[in-house]
């Protein structure tokens, strides 16, 4: 099954490079502008899951990473076929720098809340996403605390050793 | 009529958990919902960043309050696959002992929600006492009640106590015996049918397009289980059913939470009929010193809600490099609730949420 989905794969987009991880997983990357239309072909194949987007902050090569993971629900007459199993890990880089992306809610509607969540926290702009507002945190941050060079030690020295102790006010 | 912005919880009778709601209502009817999480937000996948591989274990569990084993089982299969580590068959089948009991006292838990939620105080004492019962059970073979920390990477902490299978009968059989009193007083009651019948309807197409999974899908007739789909502990050696209902709604849904609860007993009875002897762990290299191998892994189990996965990358040190949990309740909560609370009334939302099944520290995490 995994090779056939490769062969499609590869078949249909030049840019893309496929590995087979294991039987029941399939890794491919591809360029960003690629993406949109990849998921749409997988989705029409019968994989019509978008479980997960993440991202991963690789800081020495100056790089994210967006990782959509795509599986598929049990098809028509509701039974496993052992299709399910697999699962495709379709990853992209973007620039650190310039950290732009096209959102892919026309194709997987639920991916807008991973979008929303991607914006703050790794400070990616998907163009077309709408509801790019704040969606977990208070503050404002200079770097977008999940990337690496992000340091939580330092951030809680600067934004609360400024805060006096209830005692010392007193005085 | 005036339109009005109305604020649903962190602190509200009807909201079980930290998450707020904010209405935009004209009358009795609302015109738009927007959930807002993190009330809970504890950047716990960052500090994961910081903290080795065993470190992170009593910081996983705590991500779930609820169902913290479920958790625990996604993390260790995700260091397991990618350090590449076998499980003994016994510690298997303990693990799956576990991961059903938690899902049991998971399930009273949002019995007693919904039911606390409807008015049937009752009802929702019994769910209580009888989690308490499960818990009794868990305090006894991880030493807390709460936070287990007993799934490990190789195996799980240590063996049964002596006794500890017919402790498990007798709970089970105590809880298996009040089902028809919970039938009697509440699922089969006419006042449970009739606030809940058509309450948060969703059909199986939208279900999908939102990404649902868990209860909300298998309301809605598919049989999506990721026990069934991609087995993981010994749910390929034991037999069960997945439940199902057709109508998709907030009546389906609770009534699946109950059928559940009793496919988990059998699977617990069955477990224990056919558990081998042997090892429950395999040793782990020195914790201190533990380095895994460049990789990357997406895993997945059937938490009490659905399709728990999780993302992990390995850098090759002695810490995950970056790890990102796929938790249920994100997409129930933040898209499936707000599209299912367009044009419903003010009474419903506590209901409707309920239903759903959301647990506010998954979503912020």
């Amino acid at each position: 099954m995994n090779k056939l989905l490769k062969g499609e794969l590869e078949s249909a987009f030049k840019d893309v490079l496929v590995n087979i991880l294991e039987d029941t997983r399939l890794a491919a990357i591809a360029p960003k502008d690629a993406v949109l239309s990849i998921l749409s072909f997988l989705k029409n194949k019968g994989y019509d899951h978008l479980a997960l987007i993440s991202c991963v902050d690789w800081i020495e090569e100056g790089e994210l990473e967006l990782v959509y993971v795509v599986s598929s629900y049990l098809q028509k007459n509701n039974e496993c076929t052992g299709n399910e199993k697999l699962h495709i890990i379709l990853k992209t880089r973007i620039p650190r720098e310039k950290p732009e992306s096209k959102t892919v809610i026309s194709v997987f509607e639920n991916a807008e809340p991973y979008e929303r969540e991607l914006h703050e926290l790794f400070g990616i702009n998907f163009e077309g996403n709408e509801k790019l507002t704040p969606l977990f945190l208070e503050r404002d941050y200079k770097i977008p605390p999940f990337r690496k060079d992000f340091d939580t030690r330092e951030y809680v020295k600067e934004t609360f050793d400024k805060i006096p102790f209830v005692e010392e006010e007193k005085e | 009529m005036r339109e009005l912005e109305l604020y649903f919880g962190p602190q509200h009778m009807g909201m079980v958990g930290n998450m707020s709601i904010t209405l935009k209502a004209e009358g009795d009817r609302i015109l738009e919902a927007q959930t807002n999480p993190g009330w809970l937000h504890r950047g716990f996948e960052k500090l994961m960043e910081y903290r080795t591989w065993i470190q992170n274990f009593p910081m996983v569990c705590r991500i779930n309050v609820i169902e913290p084993d479920s958790m625990e089982m996604v993390y260790a299969m995700g260091v397991e696959k990618l350090a590449e580590i076998e499980v003994p068959e016994r510690a298997n089948y303990i693990r799956t002992i576990v991961l059903e009991l938690s899902r049991l006292s998971s399930h009273l838990f949002g019995c007693w929600a919904y039911a606390n939620m409807l008015g049937f105080d009752t009802v929702a004492q019994w769910a209580m006492y009888h989690r308490d019962l499960v818990l009794d059970l868990l305090e006894e073979l991880t030493g807390a009640r709460v936070y287990h920390i007993y799934i490990w990477p190789g195996g799980v902490r240590r063996d049964l106590p002596k006794g500890f299978k017919n402790k498990v009968l007798e709970t089970l059989h105590t809880i298996g015996s009040s089902v028809p009193d919970y039938d009697a007083t509440f699922f089969n009651n006419r006042l449970f049918y009739e606030r809940a019948k058509g309450i948060g309807k969703i059909t199986r197409e939208e279900a999908k397009e939102l990404g649902a999974t868990g209860q909300i899908l298998r309301a809605t007739g598919m049989k999506f289980d990721i026990r069934k789909v991609e087995p993981y502990a010994v749910y390929d050696k034991v037999d069960f059913e997945i439940p199902t209902r057709q109508d998709g709604d907030a009546y389906s849904r609770v009534w699946l939470i109950r059928d559940e609860m009793i496919q988990s007993v059998h699977i617990v009875m069955q477990c224990l009929e056919k558990m081998p002897q042997g090892e429950v762990y395999n040793r782990i290299p020195n914790p201190f010193k533990w380095k895994i191998a460049k990789g990357e892994a997406y895993v997945r189990v059937e938490s009490s809600r659905g399709e728990l996965g999780l993302y992990m990358v390995s850098n090759g040190e002695d810490k995950p490099y970056r790890v990102h949990f796929r938790t249920p309740s994100y997409p129930h909560g933040l898209i499936i609730l707000e599209k299912l609370l367009e044009n419903a009334s003010i009474a419903d939302v506590g209901n409707t949420m309920i239903s759903l099944y959301v647990i506010a520290p998954e979503i912020d995490r």
